[in-house]
């Protein structure tokens, strides 16, 4: 790399294209960098609680460098475009919740209607073009309060994950950790052993 | 309450293209001139189907052009992926003929001419004219900020204008090239996918006032530039950009079109 990438092409670089969620995850990691004013070299020290598993999240990972990998990524299965960023350094959290709103306006409605279409004629794919650079532009443009609302919140940082042992399982031979495995008088189960035999 | 939103109908489908209008200016082919009060400017292809005063509404109908009022224009790339070149690297810029960045496969040149420009001084640059483009090399020497620009006269005068880096410098302001009809990029330094992007329409040396720029982006699928600006009364008018790829802006005036190429490097 020749220069410092900027956020959002660091976002994009990771999520592979361009989308309206993208966006919002991108405006919501760069209000995170400024209100807790975080320094470059940040990713040990933050920790992100993610309400959701769609795109936005990928520019959480991609610029705040919270990621599943190293642990400081929890994803709680809300369904909410909902990003609670802690700063372990600056012992503050801000949540971040994208507005009901922020995504209503006709032209995201439109956007998502051809986004769901199976194939898009070319009148459609330029339209489709067109109504992302729109998009593109009001979601990087608009007021921080109009797409999104926030409050700092008290966090408490869970403890340093321990490292787990490592078991084998009785019925694959594949390694599985411990707090996974279901462990009989004779048996160690693997997670996915036991779906398979309908959890007997 | 005196000003009007402006929707246009497009494939049928009616979209808010521009709040609280104080002006609008049917132009010359099909051409809407607006302005907010928020001086905001905008021009579109297209003619008023309606205007509901009560409700402060007008209603446009867009105007698709026609391929074959396309006019012909020239534009230079940089032969490299990532906008700007190493020392020791050699440089190679492309010439192009035909619109919306889309060449034109049939392309006839006639005497096209390109300079490199550096420290004010113009050098004629040697070309080697191939089947889709023409190449320009400037070897492996040239360092620093170069300004390239291409001529060519025909029915119109061509000129197509960039910016080619090597090396990793700061330079503050470019200098005109010195064209007839020319684009200034306001800041070369910045151009990032995000942010505005600011231009300036010199005429023989002196701003142009509602000059009409064009702006469109590699890869576009559209047929017709999808940007369309208006210089202010300094020359000046800016573009959010939000395409991955590198800009093409094109202006034209009396029998001048002149282009002028935005290398992102990002
Ligand atoms: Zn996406
Ligand atoms: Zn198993």
């Amino acid at each position: 790399m020749c220069r410092d990438m900027p956020p959002l092409e660091l976002a994009i670089q990771f999520h592979g294209h361009i989308c309206p969620g993208l966006l919002m995850g991108v405006r919501a990691s760069e209000f995170a960098i400024q209100h807790l004013e975080l320094e470059r070299d940040r990713d040990e020290e933050l920790l992100a609680v993610v309400e959701t598993n769609s795109c936005g999240v990928d520019a959480i990972q991609a610029i705040l460098g919270c990621t599943f990998g190293k642990g400081n990524l929890i994803f709680k299965d809300y369904g909410k475009a909902v990003y609670t960023i802690a700063s372990r350094d600056k012992g503050r959290a801000v949540r971040i919740a994208q507005k009901y709103n922020a995504n209503r306006s006709p032209l995201f409605a439109r956007y998502r209607e051809l986004n769901n279409k199976a194939e898009l004629t070319s009148q459609e794919k330029t339209e489709q073009e067109n109504l992302l650079g729109q998009i593109f532009e009001s979601i990087m443009t608009a007021p921080f309060e109009d797409i999104f609302q926030w409050r700092e919140v008290d966090f408490s940082f869970p403890d340093k994950a321990e490292i787990r042992k490592t078991l084998e399982c009785s019925v694959c031979g594949e390694g599985v950790m411990d707090a996974r495995a279901v462990i009989t008088a004779n048996e160690i189960v693997c997670p996915t052993c036991c779906i398979d035999k309908g959890g007997e | 309450m005196c000003e009007a939103n402006v929707y246009i109908n497009r494939n049928g489908k009616e979209e808010l293209l521009m709040e609280k209008v104080d002006r609008i200016i049917p132009g010359d082919e099909n051409n809407i001139f607006m302005e907010s009060i928020f001086g905001e400017r905008r021009v579109v292809q297209a003619r008023i189907k309606e205007m509901q005063l009560v409700h402060h509404r007008i209603i446009l109908e867009e105007i698709k052009r026609a391929a074959e009022f396309q006019e012909q224009e020239i534009w230079l790339t940089l032969d490299t992926e990532h906008g700007h070149f190493h020392d020791g690297e050699e440089i190679k810029l492309n010439l192009f003929k035909g619109y919306n960045m889309k060449a034109n496969q049939d392309y006839t040149f006639s005497n096209p001419q390109v300079f490199m420009q550096q420290y004010g001084k113009s050098r004629e640059c040697p070309l080697h004219i191939n089947e889709s483009m023409i190449e320009v090399n400037l070897g492996e020497e040239a360092d620093g900020l170069i300004q390239i620009y291409a001529r060519e006269s025909g029915d119109k005068e061509l000129y197509a204008k960039i910016f080619v880096e090597v090396g990793h410098h700061h330079h503050h302001g470019v200098e005109p090239a010195g064209l007839p009809l020319e684009i200034i990029p306001g800041n070369y330094q910045h151009a990032r996918m995000g942010e505005n992007y600011e231009i300036q329409v010199l005429k023989n040396g002196l701003p142009l006032s509602g000059a009409k720029v064009k702006a469109t982006y590699t890869g576009t699928s559209n047929n017709d530039y999808p940007h369309h600006l208006v210089t202010d009364d300094d020359g000046k008018s800016s573009l959010f950009l939000t395409a991955r790829g590198n800009y093409l802006f094109s202006v034209a005036d009396e029998d001048i079109i002149s282009t002028f190429t935005l290398t992102k490097s990002f």
